[in-house]
């Protein structure tokens, strides 16, 4: 097979999912701390009143999805590291934009993975009989969301995978960067359930959350190579 | 023995500090007392430079992290540290001085408000890179790292500056630069620019000098390495 980027970063998708599958712990463990957090602010909030139901629900899931995501990111090159193949595929001619791609559409699976159930069961939680929670068009803002965030969990764990402390820098990194694409997310997600599709403010606040996904996934593209180089 | 650039050195901080005092004195006898909030506005000839200077020291990370990445150079990454030194003191002294000036005005000490939450979180990717570049081993690979770090600050910028636009909060919006010409007093605004402009020289100048010593600290650090390492 010729090594084109393309082949490169198809192999390279293999082959992070299968390191992912192997141990399922890895994938497991996110979905499970997301939905531990979910239950204990359910005990801490208690009953809800009907007007705060939508903006909890968003705040509450979005935030625990932000925080489970990040264990997900910061652990991305774990499995390369253990092993040496980080060392090795340096050692080869690949594409550095082709091992982006790939650990960017692994992070994007594995956020699915987690975003998904934790939106259903935030909504499940929160359910009233008045208030439809769950929507396709809010699970499409958090996919959104993810986009951005993916790309900018890949290159802060490329960019922290040489440093001390790692465990402590990357949530102190991540998190502030964060804001600008989770507030735009609440906050249209929010139009959508209050307002609906026609809400004239929607549009701006998309249009900042896509403005971030492509600022993160620009410069991701663009930085990660310089990250990559051997010193 | 004090040499011709710490002679250089002391002269030109000399004339920044008498800047300082000239700009202060104006702020004091030269600015009329504000209508509505009386003599506390003052704090403002303090808060608004100190605030641009946060935001311009972010740029100047940012110039100062893409020149460090494409000439591989030490002496430029000892420039962006200084750069996010001053900037985190600068982001320190807008949220001191904006909290001081809350007190009496809004009538509380913080609030989580957009533009103090962004200012925040600024303070805290500073405080970030700082920890990063600290992290490190000095090197190539240090300033690979820390330079992308410094773009990526960069790109949450407009999301601070903008804030007050977007979220419609308790903080005031721009009422220097706005469409139809300032609101301000011609007294009070020549009072403000003339601080925006000694900020920043005053910022420029902390910046030189800390890079001068972060690069002769690196240089003795380098030189105890080398004795060291002697047979």
């Amino acid at each position: 097979m010729k090594a084109t980027a393309g082949n490169q970063y198809l192999t390279l998708v293999r082959q992070g999912l299968r390191a992912e599958f192997v141990d399922k712990e890895r994938l497991i463990s996110p979905v499970l701390f997301a939905l531990t957090m979910l239950v204990l602010f359910a005990f801490a909030l208690g009953d809800l009143d009907q007007s705060l139901r939508i903006r909890i629900y968003l705040a509450e899931t979005l935030l625990t999805a932000i925080f489970a995501l990040q264990i997900s990111f910061s652990r991305l090159f774990e499995p390369d590291r253990q092993d040496r193949v980080f060392d090795l595929l340096r050692t080869y001619p690949i594409s550095y934009t082709a091992l982006f791609l790939a650990k960017y559409t692994l992070v994007l699976i594995l956020g699915s993975a987690t975003l998904v159930p934790t939106m259903l069961f935030g909504a499940f939680l929160h359910q009233s009989a008045t208030i439809q929670l769950f929507s396709w068009t809010v699970l499409g803002i958090s996919l959104l969301a993810l986009a951005g965030l993916g790309a900018l969990g890949v290159l802060l764990s490329a960019l922290t995978l040489k440093a001390q402390a790692r465990q402590i820098l990357y949530p102190l990194l991540y998190f502030p960067m964060t804001t600008p694409v989770l507030l735009a997310a609440v906050q249209s997600a929010r139009l959508c359930l209050e307002v609906g599709l026609g809400s004239p403010e929607l549009k701006s606040w998309l249009g900042l959350l896509a403005a971030f996904d492509t600022i993160y996934i620009t410069l991701g593209v663009l930085l990660f190579t310089e990250l990559m180089v051997e010193s | 023995m004090l040499t011709s650039e710490d002679k250089r050195e002391f002269v030109i901080g000399s004339f920044v500090q008498l800047l300082i005092i000239l700009h202060w004195l104006m702020a004091f006898f030269y600015a009329p007392v504000d209508v509505n909030q009386g003599p506390v506005y003052r704090i403002m000839f303090l808060h608004v430079p100190s605030a641009i200077t946060a935001f311009g020291s972010s740029l100047g990370l940012c110039v100062f992290s893409v020149l460090a990445l494409r000439d591989r150079s030490e002496r430029l990454m000892a420039w962006s540290k200084g750069t996010a030194e001053v900037g985190l003191i600068f982001t320190l002294l807008t949220l001191a001085t904006g909290s001081i000036w809350g007190r009496p005005t809004w009538g509380t000490w913080w609030t989580w408000d957009a533009r103090l939450t962004t200012t925040f979180l600024l303070a805290l990717l500073y405080a970030g890179y700082l920890l990063l570049y600290g992290s490190m081993a000095p090197g190539t690979g240090r300033t690979r790292v820390c330079a992308v770090l410094g773009i990526l600050i960069f790109a949450d910028v407009p999301v601070i500056y903008k804030s007050v636009t977007w979220w419609r909060t308790l903080h005031q919006p721009p009422s220097m630069i706005r469409e139809g010409g300032s609101t301000m007093d011609p007294e009070i605004l020549w009072t403000l620019v003339a601080g925006i402009l000694v900020m920043c020289i005053y910022a420029a100048w902390l910046v030189r000098v800390r890079g001068r010593n972060i690069m002769l600290a690196d240089e003795i650090e380098s030189a105890s390495y080398a004795t060291l390492s002697a047979p």
